[in-house]
């Protein structure tokens, strides 16, 4: 264990060693809970003598449950973010939980064209959250002179939020496209749900 | 006399054999406490909480789960659920802005100051990874005490520690560049 | 209400006709580090925020996908904090509401309904309307954008909840909102325009009956 501690980075470890410092401790506030437990009842054991006899088999690392029960704290919420499988049994917990994938099976990417008209403008180009928003990495092109520009990108199933820029700059929302709400920085965005294929 | 014979004392009949447990523990439990909960106030509520629950559980402590785990199980949750009741997660420092706002300067000297920037840095993490991180690097339990603790698995807990520690890493890097 | 930007792509090209044209900043980032290009100070509470989303079980790309796009409408990093923050509450609200099986469309698509003043109890009341026979993600959807064209709020979701009930189908409701944009953007009022075409959906789908006393539903006791 020292050596993990020893290895941590030198700001981590000072980190660390100050967390470690005691916390001044109101004498008044022990005086309190000292007062709250003589006013309790005794607790009396709810297990066999017997079981006090028997050698302490050193520390086991119990299923969760059923430590909780043995501790008796049935009762105490445990906010530790449980997470249910989908047939309702609790999931294994993990540092960083799983959200059940939504996607098909067949996650292909699907064509979907944009088009915007915009015949002053002088380049046009997609951003959302399929290119990281991006404005030159999907470009839009003008056939023709009559302002109509378009682009096929391919995207991945599911819903995704996007919006036009034009000239490099201005941000124009898909007159076509429901609106996604109000993207906090004072312009309005769209919304394209790409379906699966019917099966 | 180990925690088992307090405990023992306590439930023939010894009810003043508590208060040498509490001795025991209480510094320990406050210190994690207030680095978790960030103030005293709270801190001291969820002490009072652990402890009283603790007391009147005893009855159901069984001895192969060592004391010190066992008591920790409930101060860890005493102190979520006390968070959460709180509203800490949103509480009028919000964690992010301070972590914009707020760079903390290494430069200053005293030690008062060098536990409040500890404790505003501790509070920047989201509470889960705080919280691992605490256990492990302050409180020093073993990875298997902090998952009877936390009822999180030790993969999960390794994982948070190193995030956590990643994040503080990055602190003080940003911190320098400034 | 920006109503010109929507009438037609037309009127928003005339309108930046005299737009001056602002120094392009290649926001790209090749490096595979696309919040590399947030200020330190922002970047780490980026990150802070993405931490608590996944701990939370919460998709977090949308967080990270709010922060490029604030990096890509050159917003300050203040900005692009409050508004990740945002998004990262809406989403564990709408996992509140909707419950941990919602999936990470239905999710932020609930997140955008709250954003529009849609209650958690309402978005409850339709998820269980729902009964995870089928996404949410649609109708949320078009309640959000009715909601922002001007559909009173009680009205558009009654409406929804009705559709609901009455198992209307992805197709159904986008239909809907297809023909009531269109006339919204006709001049139509959007209220009268959303019940008008209502009248119009196949019976079997507005066959539901009307929520009891046509109220919303309570809020949920905390």
């Amino acid at each position: 264990m020292t050596d993990e501690f020893d290895s941590l980075d030198a700001n981590v470890r000072w980190i660390a060693t100050e967390a470690r410092r005691p916390v001044p401790v109101d004498a008044d506030a022990r005086a309190r809970l000292l007062e709250a437990v003589r006013r309790e009842p005794v607790p009396t054991s709810a297990i066999p003598i017997m079981a006090w006899l028997t050698e302490p088999r050193g520390f086991s690392l119990p299923p969760f449950a059923t430590a909780a029960l043995a501790a008796g704290l049935v009762g105490i919420g445990v906010l530790g973010g449980l997470l249910l499988n989908r047939d309702g049994r609790r999931a294994e917990q993990s540092a960083v939980a799983v959200v059940h994938p939504q996607l098909p099976d067949s996650a292909a990417a699907h064509s979907v064209k944009f088009v915007l008209i915009a015949p002053q403008a002088s380049k046009v180009s997609v951003v959302g959250d399929f290119n990281g928003w991006d404005a030159g990495a999907t470009p839009m092109s003008s056939r023709s002179a009559d302002g109509t520009w378009t682009v096929f990108v391919p995207l991945q199933p599911g819903l995704h939020t996007y919006s036009f820029v034009l000239d490099g700059s201005h941000f124009v929302p898909d007159p076509a496209a429901p609106m996604a709400p109000d993207d906090g920085f004072g312009h309005r965005n769209s919304v394209v749900l790409v379906r699966k294929p019917a099966t | 006399m180990t925690d088992a014979a307090y405990v023992q004392r306590i439930l023939n009949g010894d009810a003043d054999a508590f208060t040498q447990l509490v001795d025991r523990y209480y510094e320990r439990c406050a210190r994690f406490a207030v680095r978790m909960l960030g103030n005293r106030d709270d801190a001291e509520d969820a002490l009072q909480a652990t402890f009283l629950r603790a007391y009147r559980s005893l009855g159901r402590y069984q001895e192969r789960d060592r004391f010190s785990a066992w008591l920790y199980r409930i101060l860890v949750n005493q102190c979520r659920s006390l968070a959460s009741r709180r509203g800490q997660r949103e509480k009028v420092f919000i964690r992010e802005e301070a972590a914009l706002l707020n760079a903390p300067d290494k430069s200053r000297g005293w030690a008062g100051e060098e536990e409040e920037l500890v404790q505003r840095i501790l509070a920047e993490l989201d509470p889960l990874l705080r919280e691992a991180f605490v256990l492990k690097y302050v409180d020093e339990l073993s990875y298997e005490e902090m998952s009877a603790a936390t009822g999180v698995g030790v993969s999960a807990l390794k994982m948070r520690v190193k995030r956590a520690c990643d994040r503080l890493r990055a602190r003080w890097e940003y911190i320098k560049n400034d | 209400m920006k109503n010109s930007l929507i009438r037609s792509g037309i009127v928003a090209a005339t309108l930046i006709a005299g737009a001056t044209l602002l120094g392009a900043q290649d926001v790209r980032d090749r490096s595979g580090d696309p919040l590399g290009k947030l200020d330190p100070q922002t970047r780490y509470a980026v990150e802070l925020m993405l931490d608590s989303a996944k701990l939370a079980g919460l998709p977090y790309g949308p967080l990270e996908s709010k922060a490029l796009e604030g990096i890509s409408k050159r917003a300050s990093g203040r900005d692009i904090l409050v508004a990740v923050r945002r998004v990262l509450r809406t989403l564990r609200d709408a996992r509140s509401a909707l419950g941990p099986l919602a999936s990470a469309d239905e999710l932020t698509a609930a997140a955008g309904a709250l954003r529009v003043g849609i209650s958690g109890a309402e978005l409850t009341h339709l998820a269980s309307v729902r009964d995870g026979k089928m996404s949410l993600t649609v109708p949320l959807i078009v309640l959000s954008d009715l909601v922002t064209r001007g559909v009173p709020r009680d009205t558009a979701s009654l409406t929804i909840n009705q559709l609901l009930r009455g198992g209307a189908a992805d197709d159904d409701f986008l239909g809907l909102w297809r023909s009531v944009e269109r006339d919204i953007v006709s001049g139509t009022d959007p209220g009268v325009a959303l019940l008008n075409r209502v009248r119009q959906l196949p019976p079997r789908v507005q066959a539901g009956p009307p929520a009891a006393g046509v109220r919303p539903p309570e809020e949920a006791k905390s």
